[in-house]
């Protein structure tokens, strides 16, 4: 048997805390009740309730202050306002501000029951979602693991039995022998390579970039990206350009990572633009945030493709002819990107090219700005 | 000319010991091997070598991490340098930076990432060994 949900109702009126545990009573909940708002919270923090009912006027700290702090403290929990009767107004207010639903007063016993379960139900699968979130994480991380012990070991130790025949071999070898020891060696160095990109896309350890957040302008992960994309870009006749001067809010983040979803994004356009081509990499603040394009003018990306591109293993078809790339680089991107709680989103059109775009929330940004997204 | 360096080599894997272990002797080192952290350390006790080369993943699961630290509790054992050569150095490379220091924090001299290059181990090898005879003169 499951154990029972708990509820802590949170009103100033005894007379509405005595009727919605005689309503809810009958040994499917756990109850517990508080008069005013503070109670309330710090019987939030022993109870650890999974529904919770507050009253949105009341002395003391307003209902609106304990769901917020409620929220803030654990976002699953499920909140449930009680509204005097004509103030749809704050009810509209108290669900922007996270509430599940909202009960006018008065109400009845079967209104009461009704919106508990529904909020319940609720409960349930926020936590069930977070459940098979975790499970996936783990599976994606272990899955990765295996393949790192089941086929990188096998291939290192072939490939370092063949270094160690070639040197043991040395003075004994044609040319031709030694060439085709050479072509075993790319070879395998190939499928090594591929092993370890997948792998870096799978298991970019989120939680680990986290730890090494600091407060970064992303003027520096530019300026790296681009100096380490320059060469290509020359060899290839692309002129990189770059047109980020007005003044960027810090973002907190690991500039390591930062600069490697931009090398991505860069190489990225490098690849599918033609010789002759620009790459104009560009930074704005707005509202809260700030904001990196990567655009090309080069082949660009069919429709139909646009929704597979940040997943694993897509290829560019127009790459044809360019070095083959593992299809790996846009995924890595976008786990980079939303381990600093960013967004990338992508634009484009067949021969006219296509831009990348990556929201960063700068926490310092002025707030009153923030866009209306 | 000075004698031959002594080596030892812990590492699970049979192929991969062969592919080492011709390439040092190759080098004129005397190479001996174990294929689990028991025997190992118990070549270890038995003998003076100049450098081990250590596997870190080995049995069930990072091993050559124990090995590494109980050398580093012995004052004779702890003088040896050690060559850690590993299959996971990419997954803490990201994690550690360029730092040399294995994710279970252990002090290491080195650590090169399998396979290796012939030429890499070799300049390995020397500058580890030139570098703790310097170590051992300056005492």
């Amino acid at each position: 048997m499951e154990k029972p949900s708990k509820i802590l109702i949170i009103d100033d009126e005894e007379v509405v805390l005595d009727s919605c545990c005689q309503v809810l009573d009958g040994g499917r909940y756990q109850i517990a009740t508080a008069r005013d708002g503070t109670a309330g919270l710090r019987l939030a923090q022993e109870f650890g309730p999974d529904l919770v009912i507050v009253d949105l006027k009341m002395p003391g700290i307003s209902g609106f202050e304990v769901l917020e702090t409620l929220r803030a403290a654990d976002p699953t929990i499920v909140a449930i306002v009680i509204t005097g009767y004509s103030t749809v107004g704050s009810a509209v207010e108290a669900m922007k501000k996270g509430a599940f639903d909202f009960l006018p007063k008065p109400f009845t016993p079967d209104e009461l029951r009704m919106i508990t379960e529904r909020g319940l139900e609720r409960r349930r699968l926020v936590l069930e979602t977070i459940a098979l979130r975790r499970e996936r994480e783990t599976l994606r991380e272990n899955f990765a693991a295996i393949v790192s012990h089941e086929l990188k070991s096998p291939l290192s130790a072939v490939q370092q039995n063949l270094f160690g025949l070639v040197a043991e071999l040395d003075d004994q070898l044609s040319e031709a022998q030694r060439g085709r020891f050479e072509r075993l060696k790319t070879r395998i160095d190939d499928l090594l390579k591929l092993i370890q990109s997948w792998l870096r896309a799978v298991s970019v350890p989120v939680a680990k970039i986290r730890e090494s957040f600091a407060p970064v302008s992303v003027r520096a992960p530019i300026a790296k990206a681009i100096e380490t994309m320059q060469p290509h870009a020359v060899r290839k006749d692309i002129e990189i350009v770059e047109s980020a001067r007005e003044p960027l809010p810090t973002v907190l983040g690991d500039e390591g990572s930062l600069t490697e979803a931009l090398v991505n994004l860069i190489g990225n356009a490098v690849k599918y633009t033609p010789a002759g081509g620009k790459v104009t990499v560009t930074a704005r603040a707005e509202g809260g945030a700030v904001l990196i394009s990567v655009a090309d003018n080069g082949v660009g990306i069919a429709a139909e493709d646009l929704p597979l591109v940040f997943g694993d293993f897509y290829r560019g078809k127009a790459a044809a002819g360019a070095e083959a790339g593992l299809g790996l680089g846009l995924a890595l991107t976008r786990r980079i990107v939303e381990a600093h709680d960013g967004a990338i989103s992508v634009e484009s059109e067949v021969g006219k090219g296509t831009t990348f775009l990556i929201r960063l929330p700068a926490p310092g940004a002025d707030k009153q700005s923030r866009s209306q997204t | 000319m000075s004698e031959r360096k002594q080596l030892l080599l812990i590492d699970d894997d049979p192929d991969f010991v062969e592919g080492i272990k011709s390439i040092l002797t190759k080098a004129k080192y005397d190479v001996d091997v174990a294929y689990n952290p028991k025997d190992g350390l118990a070549a270890l006790q038995k003998k003076r070598y100049d450098l081990l080369l250590l596997d870190i993943m080995m049995g069930r699961g990072a091993e050559g991490v124990m090995i590494a630290r109980k050398m580093g509790r012995d004052a004779k054992l702890r003088e040896i340098p050690v060559l850690i050569i590993t299959g996971i150095r990419e997954q803490i490379a990201f994690l550690f930076g360029s730092k040399t220091m294995h994710p279970h924090f252990v002090d290491v001299d080195e650590m090169l990432e399998k396979p290796v290059e012939p030429k890499f181990l070799l300049e390995r090898v020397a500058s580890l060994l030139e570098l703790s005879k310097r170590k051992t003169r300056t005492k």
